[in-house]
């Protein structure tokens, strides 16, 4: 090759990958959704200190929940890199990179490190922000703020470094058995991750939340936040930073290794219409003698659920949602006021959108809108079929959260009415917000191959979409938000004898409020699709 | 036995019109092909044909039903294969055919021995259990068929059936297009193999820019083109395409 050795191909492949990557589009989509990640940072961060300044929260606490979270973006990682996904290739990589001359490795080096670029460059400002708030709280210098973002971007890249490496080892000796170490890798992330909650429940020893110390969420939440609380480490902090360096260090030469051989054949490309199934060859589940035609696309709806990786992605995200959840409502930190309410609804809710979010059906409507069924029954057919997962998980997870919550709250009627009215509340938003996420899919949905919108056109409906559907949503839960927050001002008015007429009245208001809500919403997914050209 | 009829249709796509007053009948039982160079028009005049966009303006009629006016109806009668077909790739064949069978109101005890007949005729038996997103192109192609005619349309509309296959799966899909032709079902064909439609198609309408340049069967395209009596539908097709490119815009 005629370049300046790999460094001059890997800067090659970089730049390429820049100029595919961001368009005028793509890049107005970014500046958006930085702006949104650090609204939310403020927003999410603002209450949790106001939260824990009010029932007495210690830094030590803030550390387990940021190891929780940083658990969850590792976990997200693995799964990525055990389907194939550790480093993200497009068809054209594949029909024009991987058929140069080019060395994997080189290849490899240039892939991680626009993926640590970008992911670090578009982390940095809501970390920033994350944690110049928590400075701002603990009073603590501003260069600590930054010094905790740093670390927390490290982290950042050995997910990636993580991930990669995963995807580079499938085919050397695990190839069977990838299921099994995938999900016992999870599996272990998560227990490890878990257990400093324990430290809200007494009697448990000390000794176990100290286990989370070796993994790097453990380690880049203890640093970070240890250094924006002001919390004393010194050496302790130091050789956190050595043994996540460490992590570091380790993944890469691990990667560099595995990227000296053929590595294409394992790397899944990321193009529409090309999922990957466990079993090519299936036992049929759609029988529909005897059916109507709207239970078999509820079944249908449910077939393709459970074949794809969606099922499995709802399980997990509810089973960390419902272990932290339970572990923390049983530690009784959840005092019962509007604002910690508030945490219950944002979190429980927030999996509507989620779920509509993985309902991608535009390839396929040319079947539907060439048939005689109507796409508003259509719609809600679907809406029903994947809602029913979606509350499968969510309710044990609200009532587990609400059963110690309601049970702690029997001797302040005032403030049992709020939790009353939050719980149904959460699964009330998680409906509406699924609602709303479908609309607007029917409306601006992901399209691959369209000869009417260029992609750069789509990219930008795509970001429309974004921004109208976190407006519309956040307009539409804002009643059933408003009751839980004036809650407790009603009940003093009222008074406790009038409380449990109030609370069923109230509940059934919000009840028939959100099915309201989302038979509008999916009346108007469905004329969107009736009315879409882009077919 | 149902005919097409086709009066002043147009469609816009905001400032561009994809579809100029096009007007057609096709006669019942007739194969109709459709030519045009790309970006001409014939996918849209075939989805608003179908009733997956809705005119601008301009009527179209299947038998005696307006697809504006009663789309239920008139799509009962219509098979329809886009040219690209995507399906559901996480459905077996047979519960995709099962599905598309459903909502097109198919019978229950109709419905079985349909798929399994047309498995059979298409050489996919032994893919009756296999994932959709496992089949080959061809495959996928034969399956999009199978559905498009599971509920005996009489009406098919078949955009490029032929892209991107290989010889065998082309010669099974013309026999398939030539075995609807004998049961009598008026189709509508988009191609741009020019020997299928001059095989299969009784008439052909050229379509350039969104309009209709030329309509008749291959002996009155020559003369409408000027060629010699034996020239061959390739040398037609350019010639009338080439004229209405030269025209001002």
């Amino acid at each position: 090759m005629s370049l300046a050795g790999p460094l001059g191909t890997i800067g090659v492949l970089m730049r390429y990958w820049v100029k595919g990557r961001f368009t005028k589009a793509t890049i107005i989509g970014l500046c958006v959704g930085e702006a949104f990640a650090v609204i939310f940072t403020l927003f999410g961060s603002s209450t949790y200190l106001s939260f824990s300044n009010r029932v007495g929260l210690t830094a030590g606490l803030s550390e387990v929940a940021g190891s929780l979270i940083l658990a969850l973006y590792l976990v997200g990682l693995i799964q990525s890199g055990f389907n194939g996904g550790g480093l993200p290739v497009s068809s054209s990589d594949v029909d024009y990179v991987f058929t140069s001359p080019v060395p994997p490795r080189e290849v490899f080096a240039a892939k991680v490190l626009l993926n640590s670029l970008t992911t670090v460059l578009f982390g940095f400002p809501p970390i920033i922000v994350l944690y110049l708030r928590f400075s701002a709280y603990y009073h603590t210098p501003m260069t600590a703020a930054i010094l905790a973002g740093l670390v927390t971007l490290v982290f950042l890249v050995i997910g990636l470094l993580l991930s990669a490496d995963i995807t580079l080892s499938l085919g050397r000796g695990i190839g069977e058995r990838k299921k099994l170490w995938r999900n016992l890798f999870i599996i272990l992330v998560l227990v490890l991750s878990l257990l400093p909650i324990t430290l809200l429940i007494p009697g448990i020893p000390v000794e176990i939340a100290e286990v989370t110390r070796v993994l790097p969420n453990g380690l880049a939440a203890i640093v970070s936040v240890g250094l924006v609380s002001g919390t004393p480490g010194g050496v302790d902090y130091l050789i956190d930073l050595l043994l996540l360096f460490a992590w570091l260090g380790g993944f890469l030469i691990l990667g560099v290794r595995m990227a000296r051989g053929h590595f294409y054949e394992l790397l899944e490309v990321s193009a529409p219409g090309t999922e990957k199934f466990d079993q090519p060859n299936q036992e049929s589940r759609l029988d529909p003698r005897g059916k109507s035609i709207w239970s078999i696309v509820r079944l249908k709806e449910k077939i393709l659920i459970s074949r794809t990786r969606e099922a499995r992605a709802l399980f997990i995200n509810a089973m960390f949602l419902s272990g932290f959840l339970i572990i923390y409502a049983l530690s009784g930190s959840f005092q019962s006021s509007p604002t910690s309410f508030l945490f219950i609804l944002f979190i429980i809710g927030s999996f509507g959108s989620g779920t509509a979010s993985r309902w991608i059906e535009k390839e396929r409507l040319w079947i539907l809108k060439s048939s005689p069924v109507s796409m508003r029954r259509y719609v809600k057919e679907v809406y029903r079929a994947r809602v029913a997962p979606l509350l499968l998980y969510l309710v044990p997870v609200t009532v587990a959260v609400g059963v110690p919550l309601i049970l702690s709250q029997l001797s302040t009627p005032a403030l049992l009415l709020g939790v009353v009215l939050a719980l149904p509340g959460a699964l009330e938003i998680a409906g509406i917000t699924m609602a709303g996420g479908m609309y607007f899919a029917s409306r601006y949905g992901q399209s691959s191959a369209d000869d009417i919108l260029s992609s750069q056109a789509q990219e930008l409906a795509d970001i429309r979409r974004f921004l109208f559907q976190t407006v519309i949503n956040l307009i539409m839960v804002s009643p059933i938000i408003l009751l839980v927050l004036v809650s407790e001002a009603l009940a003093k008015i009222i008074g406790s004898g009038a409380l449990p007429m109030l609370a069923v009245g109230l509940v059934l208001v919000s009840v028939a409020f959100t099915g309201l809500s989302i038979n509008l919403l999916l009346n108007k997914a469905g004329s969107a699709i009736t009315r879409r050209e882009d077919l | 036995m149902v005919e097409i009829s086709i009066e002043s249709l147009t469609k816009h796509y905001g400032t561009l019109v994809a579809l100029d007053n096009v007007s057609l009948k096709v006669a019942s039982g007739e194969v109709f092909g459709l030519l045009g160079p790309n970006g001409a028009g014939k996918s849209t005049l075939l989805k608003t044909l179908v009733g997956i966009l809705r005119p601008t303006s301009g009527t179209i009629r299947i038998g005696q039903i307006d697809i504006v006016g009663s789309p239920e109806k008139a799509k009962r009668m219509i098979g329809y294969l886009p040219e690209n077909p995507s399906l559901y790739t996480g459905l077996t064949t047979q519960e995709f055919l099962q599905f598309v069978g459903k909502i097109r109101g198919v019978a229950d005890d109709v419905l079985d021995q349909e798929i399994s007949e047309s498995l059979k005729s298409f050489m996919l038996d032994e893919k009756r259990n296999s994932l959709v997103g496992t089949l080959s192109k061809g495959m996928k192609q034969k399956v999009a068929l199978i559905a498009t005619s599971l509920h005996t349309p009489q009406v098919l509309v078949l955009d490029e059936p032929l892209t991107a296959l290989d010889p065998k799966t082309r010669v099974s899909v013309k026999d398939w297009i030539g075995g609807q032709t004998k049961r009598g079902v008026t189709t509508i064909l988009s191609t741009h193999d020019l020997d299928v439609a001059q095989t299969h198609a009784g008439r052909i309408a050229i379509i350039d820019h969104g309009k209709i340049v030329a309509v008749g069967d291959i002996e009155s395209l020559r003369k409408m083109a000027n060629t010699e009596s034996d020239a061959r539908l390739e040398d037609v097709f350019l010639r009338l395409t080439e004229e209405k490119g030269e025209e001002p815009a």
